[in-house]
């Protein structure tokens, strides 16, 4: 789970996976503004076919939080 | 549509190489975040040969755009500009509060909005005169007053419909602006699919990503018209395409063809068939028959409702399907690039798609034999930007070209052939009734194209209406049927100087001097215009063009200090040189530019 959410992060910000943790964050990957969020939402959507709500996606703001998001949805 | 992930075409974007393809600029004025519609835009474009470069104005800055608030957004550089204009974000009384509204307060919002709809078209308009493509108005899927819109002429719904027509008329005015029809995309996707709300609320994103692949393939349907790059011919498999069944086994009544299921299925593919024949694509067969098989069903099937004369050429046999579609592209004499071929064998569609990867490939899925209408009508490569009449007659007059080239072989010679087709010529100069084929000439042909410089209506008109240009074109008529507006040359004037901006000539007419006995009559008229030594004639070479390298060259022109750093090619011609027309050819030549008094109209 937390690979393939790093790879997906890694491709929608430009940024390579050794620079990414569990802690990355618009704070700390700087290509992660609020339109590319919006694309990593949907990109995350694609790939793990799940269906966020607007209030998880304003919060889904670090990998960890968006690994545990998915966790709830995603039936392993 | 294409079903593709943005994963998938981001992929197939990093891994192909698009810096060899030309730039198109597109700047995108939109009062909503629009951001994530570029990559599809760029994925649409790479799929006809463009490099596109994607620019954003400011968010909800369309006015200040328009007229000029960032630098580099709108100049003469931008190829195509995207307006979105969504009324929730311009009017949000009109869009959300509507039943608050009095009738007065209602009109004053609709003349804001038409006066803004002026300004910033014509705000955009001192600064490129570039294609616009302008979104429409949304109609909203639960409008203000419920089921009593349908009953009122003044409720929301009526209050859009009015807007969009506005925008449409002003739209209409301007000779390289279109509507595109957001309601299309959302009457196919349905509102669930069209719209993200979470992203509307969050972030003023209202669109899904299946919508805005739906929107960026609606704005290049226009793009490709006007590139040139939409298709002219469809070819046709037959069995299993145009009916259920194999002819050749289940015989005449065995195939199935009807108004009934599942008949009924093919008999509306053939509706969409004659839909496109009606709009000027050319039909051609392709298929493994006995051809005797084939037109058997043409004559004799009660719910065949395409002839045998709605068909240009054919290519009906056992051998490979490569070869024969190589062979209806030489018999129409158009490109491989212009055929869309049809069929439902997936060994067929791979064959073709690996051998003659330029052939436009659409695959019939056989379990779906229900949607095989939509599927032709959904793919929007014939669009075209406008109709002409030589459009309707298409079909015809490519039938009139194959028949000529079977009446070739019955001469010895050329020269006696020439005569025979008993050609009439007529060159004039642009007017109205011209301008909508010599934009389109000028759009789409390849292969006998000088300069390839495509213009739009308002381009030929400018030219048209200067002292410093003329517009010129070349009609045709022969014993196999009128061939229409044929050709087109663009003569720009600089000092002494008379320059072929652009001279092309419809692949249709190769091959029969036309075009010597066109340049001819350009060069008499530049004579006559009195002010000029000397006319330029320029070679920029393309992809398609090889052939006309040398043309300026075979007919008196000399070329001028071969530049070494430019495939470009420069050619000049002192007017007072004697000219040598061929034109005992001709059963009539009708040079009326070189007629009246003044030179124009």
């Amino acid at each position: 789970m937390k690979n393939r959410v790093i790879k997906v992060v890694s491709g929608i910000m430009d940024t390579p996976i050794e620079k990414l943790d569990e802690e990355s964050s618009p704070d700390t990957v700087e290509k992660w503004d609020s339109i590319r969020h919006m694309n990593l939402i949907l990109a995350l959507e694609e790939e793990f076919g799940v269906c966020f709500s607007g209030e998880e996606i304003v919060e889904m703001l670090n990998v960890q939080i968006i690994i545990e998001t998915l966790r709830e949805k995603v039936v392993q | 549509m294409i079903g593709l992930s943005l994963s998938e075409i981001q992929e197939y974007l990093s891994r192909s190489d698009l810096s060899k393809f030309p730039e198109f600029q597109v700047s995108v004025l939109r009062n909503i975040m629009l951001e994530p519609i570029e990559p599809y835009l760029r994925y649409m474009a790479y799929q006809i040969g463009l490099n596109a470069q994607v620019k954003f104005g400011g968010y909800d800055n369309v006015f200040q755009d328009a007229v000029g608030g960032k630098d580099d957004l709108l100049s003469k550089n931008t190829d195509c500009i995207l307006v979105f204009t969504k009324l929730d974000t311009l009017s949000s009384g009109l869009a959300r509060n509507f039943t608050a509204l009095s009738a007065s307060e209602i009109q004053a919002e609709i003349d804001r909005i038409k006066d803004y709809i002026t300004n910033v078209l014509s705000g955009i308009r001192k600064q490129t005169a570039a294609l616009v493509l302008w979104h429409g108005f949304e109609l909203p899927v639960y409008p203000a007053f419920g089921i009593l819109e349908s009953q009122k002429s003044n409720g929301q719904l009526a209050t859009i419909n009015n807007l969009n027509e506005f925008l449409k008329s002003k739209l209409n005015d301007d000779k390289n602006a279109y509507f595109v029809d957001l309601n299309l995309s959302l009457v196919r996707l349905g509102a669930n699919r069209f719209y993200d709300s979470r992203y509307w609320h969050i972030g003023r994103a209202p669109f899904t990503r299946e919508a805005l692949l739906d929107i960026a393939s609606e704005e290049f349907k226009f793009i490709r018209a006007l590139k040139g790059k939409n298709k002219k011919c469809l070819a046709l498999d037959c069995d299993n395409v145009l009916w259920g069944g194999i002819v050749g086994e289940d015989g005449l009544s065995g195939i199935k063809l009807g108004k009934t299921y599942p008949g009924s299925a093919y008999y509306e593919f053939q509706q969409e068939v004659l839909n496109l024949h009606n709009r000027g694509v050319i039909l051609a067969l392709c298929s493994r028959n006995n051809e005797e098989d084939v037109w058997e069903v043409f004559k004799k099937h009660p719910d065949m409702l395409i002839k045998q004369d709605h068909i240009t050429t054919t290519q009906i046999n056992w051998r490979d399907k490569a070869t024969n579609l190589k062979q209806i592209a030489w018999d129409l004499n158009i490109a491989l690039d212009s055929i869309v071929f049809v069929d439902d064998s997936e060994f067929e569609v791979n064959l073709i798609r690996k051998c003659v990867p330029e052939v436009e490939v659409i695959h019939m899925p056989p379990a779906r034999t229900e949607e095989f209408g939509n599927i032709l009508a959904s793919c929007g490569l014939f669009d075209t930007l406008a109709l002409s009449s030589e459009d309707k007659k298409r079909g015809v007059m490519y039938k009139a070209e194959a028949a000529r080239k079977k009446f070739l072989t019955q001469f010895a010679d050329l020269e006696s052939y020439y005569k025979s087709l008993e050609m009439e010529i007529d060159i004039g100069f642009a007017d109205e009734f011209s301008i909508p084929r010599i934009a389109q000439l000028s759009q789409k042909t390849n292969q006998f194209n000088l300069t390839t410089r495509r213009y739009s209506e308002a381009d030929i008109w400018t030219f048209s209406n200067s002292d410093k240009s003329d517009v010129i074109y070349i009609r045709l008529k022969d014993i196999f049927g009128d061939s229409g507006i044929v050709g087109v040359c663009i003569l720009k004037y600089e000092d002494e100087k008379a320059i072929f901006d652009t001279f092309l000539l419809s692949c249709r007419v190769l091959g029969r001097c036309i075009e010597e006995v066109f340049l001819v009559e350009t060069l008499k008229l530049v004579k006559k215009r009195g002010a000029y030594k000397v006319a330029i004639g320029e070679y920029y070479p393309t992809r398609k063009n090889s052939q006309v390298e040398l043309f300026y060259k075979n007919n008196g022109f000399e070329e001028v200090e071969p530049d070494r750093k430019t495939t470009t090619k420069k050619f000049q011609y002192n007017v007072e040189t004697k000219l040598k027309p061929k034109s005992s050819f001709f059963k009539k030549i009708n040079a009326r530019i070189n007629q009246s008094e003044k030179g124009k109209r």
